[in-house]
């Protein structure tokens, strides 16, 4: 009997995940090479900066988006949190809370609807689609009661001003997806929970045979997702200085669909950090691209449509062929 | 049914009428009909020819490969070689649907209808009558209920099918089976589920199709029905048809020793060790599907269960290991009650479970083999939060060498193994663990005889590290020849309890069947 076990870690399966992620930064680097050729406002300090803060929010939306899509799910509401964010930490700055103290409530409430998440996944039974769907709705719905419809400004100018502000020429935006980009990675390829993440959207019963917490693995997920939104949230607030419950129309499927470029399956057990990074940056340098070649913005929409379908096409493809 | 049913077949005279009229005619004729998955054969070369109009049966032990035939007969499955001839034609054989045109029919164990529709809405399902291209909705209950009173079964056309119990549900199946023409109607183990009263209505049927000229393929392991209704009975033992009796030349007896392999094999690797103290004991446990089970088991002792499926025995172990809670009884480890509520209870007093479905319990099939292999160990190999790759790659290469897990590498995807080397991860995985019983449920199911005695070896090494071992199996020799003591399962009860081969394979299978006369008492 021979034994093929070399001790190296390029072996196919990594090799190939490796080549994907690459395959996505190039595509990410043709489209910004034809963009600053046939426009002149593309490569500009400016534009760049501006395209970082459009492509940050998606994109931290989507590592929150991916741990759920691993384990099989999907967290519909996002969209919905991050304009239900805005909303509570608006209202909490307006009646006087401190910048650090709206902040952690904010999050904290973020934690509470993920923990419902896995509350009515695990213990009510509702598919993940059901219970997510629900919440979308609704907290648009409580964020339009207490604003009563209107929005609430924030004249808090640290807060403000901190969205608007560079690092060392790097927009604080981005900075912001490398805070939470980089513990993610630490947490789904260096943590055990991580693991399980994948095992329970593999196959849960298997997972659960062997001693692993299916219902904590799961509500973690969810709770995860619904934190990184309400930080989006945060962000959305500070950007335009507004608490509005019906800001971020659409991001969840934004967010599904950079997590999906980036590889993440929808069934599940296949998932990386850097994937939806990148996905999320294609999806705002193709819209950025758009308005500056003037492209109908109705376009846009299609286009990523198409875009989607290519993508995930020719990963299901590569998936096949093994 | 009686003994007297047993011995004297109730239906002899119609039967013969009817195959007197079709005398020697084979409808349907397999030559030399194979079947291999991966170079191990499921269905080895066979020769078989059934009469037009016959009841011929089909028994053998579970693996022997009559599942494996009705998937040939019925185009689920292609064959390997050989030919198959309808009314003397070759045919391919090749799609459920061409099986279906031809007459070929099959009523499985587990009803195959949609529960949601009607029982009128299911036997017409894929013939609905239309007008206009409007379902005739009204129409098809009325012609479903004539259908169903011609039949002689008291059902309601209108009612919805999950309305009605399995038994049910399984004589609208055949009955469905019935009206679309079938000609050669296979039935596998149809009665697995059925009362005594359902059982009896579905023979009504059989016998009825019967006369009506078609031919009928009876699958069971139940012997009184066997004698009861057949005119012809075929033996499987391992993949091998080894013959064909007609049923008033044999009896019960002939018929199991044929079905039983009696040529032990060198793979059953045994070795005596003295036993320590008793690991676990369970008292009068009761819980769904099982009921006041007490046994136990002590170091170095391997502890065989033996039954059919649906006995009750993975259900038993299931809830030692915490999957389902029990209703009544108690579970002793080391001589004191333990409650397990969940699995990860069962893991940390150290039970392991390598569970009876490699691929819908036993293993993440998309991930890596390391991954599979580390699953119930990733506490051990995490310091804080981190987990140590380097800990990882060396627990996953250790288990790949030790049990020979044959992979191009630990991070190729656990689907890309045979099975047999499937199998090795899924007992591999909880050799780290330092468990202290082991469970392992039906460990040799669709493996090739090298992994099953490298899988035997493995055994004597845990028990000789001071294990205990539960294992369950429905094939009788592996449990009769490792089991130092073997219990036999029937219907959620334990009926029997033996040394180490101090009965015959005879014995322990008339218990596990239960023959009529001592099976009246347990069934409904």
């Amino acid at each position: 009997m021979s034994l093929e076990t070399k001790d190296t870690g390029t072996t196919p399966k990594r090799r190939f995940n490796v080549l994907f992620g690459l395959t996505l930064f190039a595509l990410l680097l043709v489209l910004w090479l034809v963009l600053s050729l046939a426009t002149d406002s593309f490569w500009t300090g400016n534009n760049i900066s501006n395209l970082l803060r459009q492509g940050s929010m998606i994109a931290i939306l989507a590592i929150g988006q991916t741990f759920v899509i691993i384990t099989g799910g999907i967290d519909l509401s996002v969209g919905a949190i991050v304009g239900f964010t805005s909303v509570i930490v608006a209202w909490l700055l307006a009646h006087g809370f401190p910048v650090w103290a709206a902040i952690l409530i904010t999050l904290g409430i973020g934690v509470c609807i993920g923990l419902f998440h896995g509350f009515g996944i695990v213990r009510l039974g509702l598919p993940p689609f059901i219970i997510t769907l629900a919440t979308l709705t609704s907290l648009r719905g409580i964020g339009l009661l207490i604003t009563n419809g209107n929005t609430i400004s924030i004249d808090n100018d640290p807060f403000t001003e901190f969205s608007r502000n560079d690092f060392a020429g790097v927009p604080n935006l981005f900075l912001m997806v490398v805070l939470v980009g980089i513990p993610a990675y630490i947490f789904l390829s260096h943590s055990r929970w991580g693991r399980y993440l994948f095992s329970v959207g593999s196959n849960a019963e298997a997972s659960r045979l062997s001693g692993v917490n299916v219902k904590g693995t799961i509500y973690l997920a969810y709770t995860l997702s619904a934190v990184c939104a309400s930080f989006v949230g945060l962000l959305l607030a500070s950007r335009i200085g507004v608490g509005n419950a019906m800001q971020a129309e659409g991001w969840e499927l934004q967010a599904i669909a950079s997590s999906v470029i980036g590889g993440t399956s929808l069934f599940g057990a296949v998932g990386s950090i850097h994937g939806p990074l990148l996905g999320a940056f294609i999806l705002a340098t193709i819209n950025n691209g758009a308005n500056l070649l003037n492209v109908n913005s109705f376009w846009q929409r299609v286009i990523t449509g198409v875009l989607i379908i290519v993508i995930v096409y020719f990963d299901q493809l590569r998936r096949r062929r093994r | 049914m009686t003994d007297h049913d047993i011995s004297h077949r109730s239906s002899s005279g119609q039967s013969e009428d009817v195959s007197a009229a079709a005398a020697h005619l084979p409808i349907l004729e397999l030559r030399g009909l194979e079947k291999q998955y991966l170079g191990t054969h499921a269905l080895k070369p066979a020769d078989l020819a059934f009469k037009a109009g016959e009841i011929h049966a089909i028994v053998g032990e579970n693996g022997a490969g009559k599942s494996t035939l009705i998937k040939l007969l019925t185009g689920v499955i292609p064959r390997t070689a050989g030919e198959i001839l309808f009314r003397g034609e070759p045919v391919a054989l090749t799609t459920p649907l061409e099986a279906i045109q031809h007459g070929i029919n099959a009523v499985h164990q587990e009803v195959v209808l949609c529960p949601h529709l009607t029982v009128a809405a299911n036997i017409f399902l894929g013939e609905e009558q239309r007008r206009f291209g409007l379902l005739q909705h009204r129409h098809m209950i009325r012609e479903a209920q004539k259908i169903l009173d011609d039949l002689g079964f008291a059902l309601p056309a209108h009612a919805l099918l999950s309305d009605l119990t399995i038994g049910q549900q399984q004589l609208i199946a055949t009955a469905r089976a019935a009206t679309r023409g079938a000609r050669f109607l296979i039935f596998d183990e149809p009665t697995a589920y059925l009362t005594r009263e359902e059982a009896a209505q579905l023979f009504a049927l059989i016998r009825r199709l019967q006369k009506s000229g078609v031919t009928i393929v009876y699958i069971s392991h139940r012997m009184e029905e066997v004698f009861e209704l057949a005119d012809r009975v075929s033996i499987l033992r391992d993949g091998r048809l080894v013959g064909t009796r007609n049923i008033g030349e044999t009896n019960e007896n002939e018929l199991i020793g044929l079905m039983i392999n009696r040529s032990i094999e060198q793979i059953y690797h045994k070795v005596p060790f003295t036993f320590g103290k008793t690991i676990l004991e369970t008292k009068n446990l009761t819980g769904n599907g099982f009921e006041d089970i007490s046994l136990s088991v002590r170091e170095g002792e391997i502890v065989g269960l033996y039954g059919l499926i649906g006995a009750g025995r993975s259900e038993f172990v299931t809830t030692i290991f915490g999957r389902h809670p029990k209703s009544s009884g108690k579970i002793l480890w080391d001589g004191k009650e333990v409650r397990i509520e969940r699995e990860r209870d069962a893991i940390k007093l150290g039970i392991a479970l390598a569970p009876e479905s490699r691929r819908d319990q036993g293993l993440c099939l998309s991930l890596p083999v390391s991954l599979n292999l580390n699953l119930p160990i990733y506490k051990q190999l995490s310091r804080n939060v981190l987990i140590s790759h380097r800990e990882e790659a060396r627990h996953a290469d250790n288990q790949i060498s030790d049990l020979r897990i044959k992979t191009s590498s630990r991070s190729a995807s656990a689907a890309s193994l045979s099975g047999g080397n499937q199998q090795k991860i899924v007992i591999g995985k909880w050799l780290n663990h330092g468990a202290k019983l082991f469970i392992f449920d039906e460990p040799t199911v669709g493996v090739d005889v090298g992994t099953k005695a490298e899988i035997y070896r493995l055994f004597s090494t845990l028990l000789e590290n001071g294990a205990g071992i539960i294992l369950i199996s429905s094939y009788l020799p592996e449990v009769y020849e490792l089991a130092d003591t073997l219990h036999v399962f029937r219907r959620g009860h334990l009926v029997a309890s033996h040394p180490h081969k101090s009965v015959t394979h005879e014995d322990i299978l008339t218990q596990a069947l239960g023959s009529a006369s001592t099976d009246a008492s347990t069934r409904n």
